[in-house]
């Protein structure tokens, strides 16, 4: 047990960790990820850009669903206005795609602007309704707004580049992801340590006593729309880079779900938590396709035949058990893990 | 004029429709307090097996209800042992995201038995047209608005006047109080469950055969949303009401307004109810006390 531990200044107290343990950990971490594209094919590497967008907006959704308790099913309108934003931008306008992608970012939050004001007198399942509606709606405006979005066309999104690198592939497009990734983290992170990040978890804990301690439900509320639809939308047009390639229907309602499912089981509320689950979400159903591969007969189309059907059963499945056997999710197995050796012999 | 009254009938029709699934959602919330967002998915469902039972039993419509609709309340009394009952204390917030699971499940579920390709479903119901007033109306079509009376009829008598539906409203009302008074809330649940399940079958089975047996029928469950709020989500009489409300918008909006503007109607309402009168024009509205 650690004892002796005593904070004497507030900014021991926010500091983001005290122990050179984890630091030296993190830093080994982000060396490794950093070292990782030498050392790994391309389809791997595809799967970890995909993997490291997943968690952007996990990270995003986690801000509003976890920390300020807003619970939302729009998630995937507002990836659609961030990849639109960003396929516009670059192929019809031909911006510069570091400008792009911030503006992808800003357009999504202050789209969120529009369901959030409306949404200010809402609160838990009837707000999740109005996001699920309003994602079928923006859907809606990108099928039917031709002379902008280019309809059910969709959009090609290519020539992203920076300092002569091809952003859209390779190495490049994944030390773009990682650098994004732990910036939406350390972003999160950081917020969650200052006023607004207590003002969030106030109004989620009880919306009523955060209002009469005098926090702006107003502000605050609509703050962390837009703060989690900025990093929602610079997910979705690092997925437009991607993919090169946008229309509606990748932005299913599927992408809300498998978001929600990222932080429930991760761990509602915690940035690591929301880590955890996006990472254990885009390798699932790679999971499942090696284990048919190897388990069943090799020459079964069962995998690709119903590709989207299996991975909605494993999310469902996943959010299932998650809630029923363990709600505080992956990040809760490790708090147990940290609880039982940092109290040995004293454990529960 | 013509227009016109082409126009609200067919909207009636599809309002019948999100008035039968949506007196689903608002049973299971009436009774439970959970929106059950897997109600489209257990409408898809049940529209599925019913299809099988016809094909396999070859019987009519009224026949085929009867098979279809036990064995309905029986899948919905197992999902909710399986999936909501063990969750009970859980948060609000908890026990619906699980139907949203289940109902990512359920959509996968469907696919693998049943394929992806749209199925034609009959029931049994000739394709004889009938006209009314001058508008003309198929068969199937009046069934469903038939439906839709007859169960509004037959729900608000049972939760008036028969012992379980007075029970179903105490425990609405006050779960605790009603459970010191006898009633048996685990009972209460399931009850909701099965009823809700039996209302899903016989929207389900006549959705598919006014319209098609797709895989996307779970969808239907999403665009009935707006008829509950509208409603209320509380109250069953106003889901129907609220249904067939929403469905002559739907219609007009896409005869007078523009195309593609059927999809997305309702979901304009929802934000506007919401906006306005957030309990609905029948629920009841909630006082919250710190």
């Amino acid at each position: 047990m650690r004892t002796g531990d005593y904070k004497e200044t507030i900014g021991q107290l926010v500091a983001l960790s005290d122990s050179a343990v984890v630091w030296g950990w993190t830093i080994a971490l982000i060396a490794a990820l950093l070292l990782l594209p030498f050392f790994m094919g391309a389809y791997t590497q595809t799967l970890m850009v995909s993997a490291l967008i997943t968690i952007i907006g996990a990270v995003g959704l986690n801000i509003l669903t976890g920390t300020t308790g807003l619970i939302s099913l729009g998630q995937a309108g507002f990836m659609a206005v961030g990849a639109y934003t960003n396929a516009i931008l670059m192929t019809d306008h031909g911006v510069p795609v570091w400008v792009s992608l911030p503006s992808a970012g800003v357009v999504a939050a202050f789209v969120s602007l529009v369901v959030g004001i409306p949404s200010l007198r809402l609160k838990g399942l009837y707000l999740a309704i109005t996001t699920l509606a309003f994602a079928f709606i923006i859907n809606h405006i990108i099928l039917y707004a031709d002379a902008l979005t280019h309809g059910p066309n969709g959009i090609f999104v290519n020539g992203a580049t920076l300092f002569g690198l091809d952003l859209q592939r390779g190495k490049p497009l994944y030390y773009l992801a990682l650098g994004l990734t732990i910036a939406a983290v350390l972003l999160a992170l950081n917020l969650s340590r200052t006023r607004v990040g207590r003002a969030w978890m106030a109004i989620r804990d009880h919306d009523i006593a955060a209002r009469v301690m005098g926090v702006d439900l107003v502000r605050y509320k609509l703050f962390a729309f837009m703060t989690s639809s900025f990093i929602v939308g610079v997910s979705g047009a690092l997925l437009s880079l991607q993919i090169r390639f946008v229309n509606i229907d990748v932005f299913a309602f599927i992408l809300s779900i498998e978001a929600l499912a990222a932080i429930i089981l991760g761990g509602l509320g915690s940035v690591a938590g929301a880590v955890l689950g996006a990472l254990f979400l885009s390798f699932l159903p790679e999971a499942i396709r090696l284990s048919i591969a190897t388990f069943a007969d090799p020459s079964s189309t069962i995998y690709t035949d119903y590709v989207y059907e299996i991975r909605g059963i494993a999310y469902g499945v996943v959010i299932v058990l998650f809630l029923r056997f363990k709600p505080d999710g992956l990040i809760g197995f490790w708090r147990d893990a940290r609880r039982y050796w940092s109290d040995w012999p004293l454990a529960y | 004029m013509a227009f016109l009254a082409l126009l609200v009938s067919t909207g009636l029709v599809t309002g019948a429709t999100y008035g039968l699934i949506g007196m689903g959602f608002a049973l299971i919330y009436k009774a439970t307090g959970v929106v059950n967002f897997a109600q489209g998915e257990l409408v898809m469902l049940t529209a599925y097996i019913a299809f099988s039972l016809a094909g396999a039993l070859g019987l009519s419509f009224f026949p085929l209800m009867l098979v279809a609709v036990p064995i309905s309340m029986a899948i919905g009394l197992v999902l909710e042992r399986v999936f909501i009952r063990p969750m009970l204390g859980e948060p609000v917030f908890s026990i619906v995201m699980v139907t949203v699971g289940l109902a990512v499940i359920l959509r996968g579920i469907v696919v693998l038995i049943w394929g992806s390709e749209p199925l034609n479903f009959a029931a049994g119901i000739a394709t004889t047209v009938v006209a009314i007033g001058g508008v003309p109306f198929y068969l199937a079509q009046l069934y469903l608005i038939g439906a839709l009376a007859l169960l509004t009829l037959l729900t608000w008598l049972f939760l008036r006047f028969s012992r379980f539906g007075v029970a179903m409203r105490a425990v609405a009302a006050n779960e605790t109080a009603a459970m010191l008074t006898g009633v048996s809330v685990d009972r209460i649940h399931a009850l909701a469950w099965m009823l809700s399940s039996a209302i899903a079958a016989i929207a389900g089975a006549l959705f598919a055969v006014n319209y098609k047996l797709a895989p996307d029928l779970w969808f239907q469950g999403l665009k009935s949303f707006p008829a509950v709020i509208l409603g209320g989500m509380d109250s069953v009489v106003g889901a129907s009401v609220g249904g067939l409300i929403i469905g002559v918008i739907e219609s007009l909006a896409q005869g007078y307004l523009g195309e593609g503007l059927r999809d997305i109607a309702g979901f304009v309402v929802i934000i506007v109810v919401l906006m306005i009168r957030p309990f609905g024009l029948f629920g009841s509205q909630d006082i919250e006390r710190v």
